[in-house]
């Protein structure tokens, strides 16, 4: 049912930018009406890839003691969620493209396709450093429970609205002031959608690109650190109530 | 290798002064205090074990028991790895068992009448055969198991069934064998029958019984079923408060326990049964048997009394039944104290 409200959620924003750009010569923010729409557009892909998530439930697994099950068996709880993850990453991707087929021949708009080869792989890169990063962001907030576990719902709710808006998914986040902008690259979010999707559309410089990709490495490598750290520490305080 | 160290290597569980506490949050009713416990929160430290040692060979089947909230469950999630301890030390399989390492994982399996593992919209067969990859079993291996498992316990024929259209019972079953597919060398039974009728408890009984016979498993079963520990347990270890009351054998805990005898009487004519009252508890009456319970150290001094004042065609002295005094195990009634203030008295004797 998610993926309706997504084809909604398109919709929406799809007339906003069109209405905007009615006039197609004018330009907003740096981008024109084809590369607003294309944004759009890659939006539902690279949500698809990015934003949809299996590990948002690590919490609920953890405050319902569902947890127990696995701690049991003889495979690595991390890897179970990342698995799950990703295959649900797969599904969503099938619909996805499917949607983007329906909406193109729906509201026919004038797309921009990337052709530079090396422009593709680093938005291949960004997207896979993009999946990794949200994992160990929601899987490490998952794990809030292990000390509260009335927590579960409302947090992992709170982080996907910090998402939503500090990602790009609402709209391209260069259209911020150029202050706000600096301070938000310093976080793991836009590096989740906008970041990506700028590779696509060619709108960063080489140096800009090397540099995005480059602190994804380091939130990725911090997040890891972050999730191991509070995994082994909620492992000690867990008291595996009730069940 | 020094012998000392072989008989410790030969015990499949060493227990040895094994602590827990519990840090709880309490929180009082109300909109204020429930604010103020997010603001200022009032933990409670809890000691669910206190200082608890004990060791288990391989093969036996141990009943554990006491009353709620005793430690009981608290022990089985330590040794099999879900709880770290505060302190103590634990073995299993030569393990520490939270660890968590794989191959000692491979080995146990926790079962908790209270707990599902199984897929609520799939059918029981995917699960299982998600366990098997899990658990890394070869199509045989899987295959003898899961026959041999479905035949004892009679589901055979609904592992294609969606979860959640079974009876509690059938699913139960079912859980234990997704519990055992990977015949588990130790295994921890919480409350196995909780919950199922009269047939589906002896079914899973009697599974538990052959299972344990047949791999040679070593079988910690917790349980409020009396018939449960009766028919499974040679052992029990007592419970309560977290500390181990006693362990042994069943029967010595019922001499040990026991703070009354059973006075069986016939009688050979009417006589007027009221006066009995003074000489002890009379349980059950049925002309003309009664059934007489004494205080243990008076058993004798009542059976000589009774005989010398009523007509009486035949006198047995017993036990107290072992259900009566798990039932007392159960309501917390067996105190150390008891043991002490016991012994003494029946030395007067």
């Amino acid at each position: 049912m998610w993926r309706v409200r997504n084809m909604f959620q398109i919709f929406l924003v799809f007339f906003l930018w069109d209405t905007i750009f009615a006039n197609s010569q004018r330009i907003v923010f740096g981008y024109d009406r084809q590369k607003m729409l294309t944004y759009i557009f890659g939006l539902i892909i690279v949500r698809a890839l990015v934003l949809s998530s299996k590990a948002n439930e690590v919490g609920g697994d953890i405050s319902r003691g569902d947890i127990i099950n696995l701690l049991l068996k003889p495979i690595s709880y991390v890897k179970y969620w990342l698995t799950r993850d990703l295959s649900s990453k797969g599904i969503n991707l099938i619909f996805a493209v499917f949607e983007t087929i329906l909406l193109y021949f729906i509201l026919r708009p004038d797309f921009f396709l990337q052709g530079n080869i090396l422009l593709l792989l680093s938005f291949a890169t960004s997207i896979v450093l993009a999946i990794l990063i949200y994992f160990l962001l929601l899987f490490t907030i998952g794990l809030v429970p292990f000390w509260v576990p009335e927590s579960a719902w409302g947090i992992s709710f709170l982080m996907l609205v910090v998402v939503e808006f500090l990602s790009g998914a609402l709209f391209p986040l260069d259209i911020l002031p150029v202050s706000v902008q600096s301070i938000i690259n310093f976080t793991p979010f836009p590096y989740l959608l906008f970041f990506p999707l700028q590779i696509y559309l060619g709108k960063v410089g080489t140096l800009i690109m090397l540099r995005g990709i480059g602190v994804s490495f380091l939130w990725l490598g911090v997040l890891w650190l972050l999730m191991r750290s509070v995994w082994f520490k909620g492992l000690k305080s867990y008291q595996a109530y009730g069940r | 290798m020094s012998n000392n160290f072989k008989a410790e290597a030969e015990k499949t569980i060493i227990v040895e002064r094994l602590v827990k506490n519990f840090e709880l949050i309490e929180k009082k009713d109300g909109i204020l205090n429930s604010f103020l416990s997010i603001v200022a929160p009032k933990k409670k430290s809890i000691t669910a074990l206190k200082d608890i040692s004990f060791t288990i060979d391989q093969g036996e089947l141990i009943g554990f028991i006491g009353p709620n909230g005793a430690g009981k469950t608290t022990t089985l999630k330590i040794l099999s790895g879900l709880l770290y301890p505060t302190s103590g030390f634990t073995q299993v399989l030569g393990f520490t068992p939270w660890d968590r390492k794989p191959e000692f994982l491979k080995e146990i399996s926790l079962v908790m009448g209270q707990k599902n593992q199984l897929w609520w919209d799939l059918p029981a067969i995917e699960t299982l055969k998600l366990n098997q990859a899990i658990y890394e079993l070869s199509d045989s291996v899987f295959r003898r198991n899961l026959n041999e498992l479905t035949d004892l316990l009679e589901v055979g024929k609904l592992l294609n069934t969606q979860v959640r259209q079974l009876s509690l019972g059938q699913r139960m079953r079912l859980e234990l064998i997704a519990s055992l597919l990977h015949s588990p060398k130790v295994l921890f039974l919480d409350e196995p029958t909780l919950g199922l009728d009269v047939v589906a408890q002896q079914k899973v009984r009697d599974f538990i019984f052959d299972y344990n016979r047949r791999n040679k498993a070593t079988i910690i079963l917790t349980s409020h079923n009396m018939d449960d520990l009766i028919d499974l347990a040679k052992r029990v270890i007592v419970i309560d408060k977290g500390e181990i009351l006693f362990d042994g054998n069943l029967q010595k805990l019922v001499e040990e326990f026991a703070k009354e005898k059973v006075i069986k009487l016939y009688f050979s004519k009417n006589t007027d049964i009221k006066k009995l009252e003074e000489i002890g508890k009379i349980k059950r009456i049925n002309l003309p048997q009664v059934i007489l319970a004494v205080p243990r150290e008076v058993a004798a001094i009542a059976a000589s009394e009774i005989l010398q004042n009523f007509p009486v065609a035949d006198l047995t002295v017993e036990e107290e039944p072992i259900e009566d005094v798990i039932r007392r195990v159960f309501k917390g009634e067996i105190t150390r104290k008891e043991k002490r203030l016991l012994k003494p008295k029946a030395s007067d004797e």
